[in-house]
């Protein structure tokens, strides 16, 4: 088996005085997609926070290609590759789509590559080039928002809540973006509140309640009553 | 993608500059925003009870300028960090309470559903 390229070891996390991690292990592989699923207030934020840098754990450690990387800077980790797309999209909605991705350009691509492979993933993007991307529908926005972390060529992807407010149909599509992500090569975490939309296109799934790791394996093993039991603290 | 990226990923990562470990800084705020405040208060006094000790109003001025203004500002920064962190900490623990009865509501109801789906299966 091949050493996964993102670990977290023991990992506590606290904001102040409160701790919301209490020694979570977490593992993802190469081109693998793993779902952190869970209950609000359960860690999963928090997690994504720790992974991306911007919240230093207590104690343990983060693993990201081998390394440990326990406190290091987000802004490094990003440069380096690993890109997180945050709750609520992350774009710039007063600007047009196209002005969105030359945003991206400085990852030190060119604004028509960037602009190529978006359109060719995402080709209703390409009708709203010139449109301002707040005023798109929150599918689309999400769209853009992927299509500019791609644009970085990340090998590490962090999702925040990608369903967030969106159709299922919508939902479907955009995983099955990701699912296709993913088989290019790159690893992705994504936090999920609703667990059926991102189980079938994710290899492992981690449950997470109360902080705690609840139960961690194969998404396709993850039943029922697992995330009944996880959800409702039965 | 190719072994090239992963290469320059991991290379990236090796190259990484880590920051040292660091203490709640927080509580080290809140600490130090309450120690400024007394500190503060007590030069001020100091600098007052000096200044009316001495009829020279040079001596004055120089107590009044290196006790009473310094321990104001002292003050006002203290008082303004002991604040801020203060309603952080109490916002938090606020909030931890909200999410603890939410979680104590959500078991009760589960609890009374369950209770209720017995009774009717008997």
């Amino acid at each position: 088996m091949t050493q996964p390229i993102l670990e977290l070891r023991n990992v506590r996390a606290s904001y102040g005085s409160i701790e919301v991690l209490h020694g979570v292990n977490l593992s993802v592989g190469r081109g693998e997609v793993v779902a952190l699923l869970g209950p609000n207030g359960a860690g999963k934020s928090t997690m994504i926070k720790v992974v991306s840098g911007l919240l230093r754990p207590t104690s343990g450690q983060l693993i990201v290609g081998g390394r440990d990387v326990t406190g290091a800077a987000a802004n490094a980790l990003a440069r380096a590759g690993l890109c997180t797309i945050p709750e609520g999209r992350g774009i710039f909605p007063n600007l047009t789509v196209r002005e969105n991705l030359l945003m991206a350009t400085y990852s030190g691509h060119k604004l028509a590559d960037i602009e190529e492979s978006t359109y060719a993933r995402f080709p209703r993007l390409s009708e709203r080039r010139t449109q301002l991307a707040g005023t798109m529908s929150g599918g689309e926005q999400q769209m853009l928002s992927l299509a500019r972390a791609l644009a970085t060529d990340p090998v590490i992807l962090l999702l925040d809540e990608l369903s967030m407010g969106l159709a299922p149909l919508i939902v479907a599509e955009l995983y099955q973006q990701v699912a296709a992500i993913a088989a290019e090569g790159v690893s992705v975490l994504v936090v999920e509140q609703f667990a059926r939309t991102v189980l079938g296109v994710a290899d492992q799934a981690v449950l997470l309640a109360h902080g705690k790791v609840q139960v961690a394996g194969k998404a396709s093993e993850i039943g029922e009553d697992v995330l009944a039991g996880a959800y409702l603290g039965s | 993608m190719n072994e090239d990226r992963i290469q320059t990923f991991t290379e990236e990562i090796g190259e990484l500059k880590l920051r040292g470990a660091r203490a709640d800084r927080e509580r080290w705020l809140l600490i130090l925003g309450g120690l400024g405040l007394i500190a503060g208060v007590g030069l001020a006094v100091f600098g007052g009870f000096q200044a009316s000790g001495t009829t020279v109003l040079g001596d004055q001025i120089a107590f009044l300028a290196t006790g009473t203004l310094i321990g104001l500002a002292l003050v006002i920064a203290g008082a303004a960090l002991f604040i801020r962190y203060s309603i952080a900490r109490f916002m938090r623990f606020w909030l931890v309470r909200l999410v603890h009865e939410h979680r104590s509501e959500t078991d009760r109801v589960i609890k009374a559903l369950g209770d209720i789906e017995a009774k009717l299966n008997k």
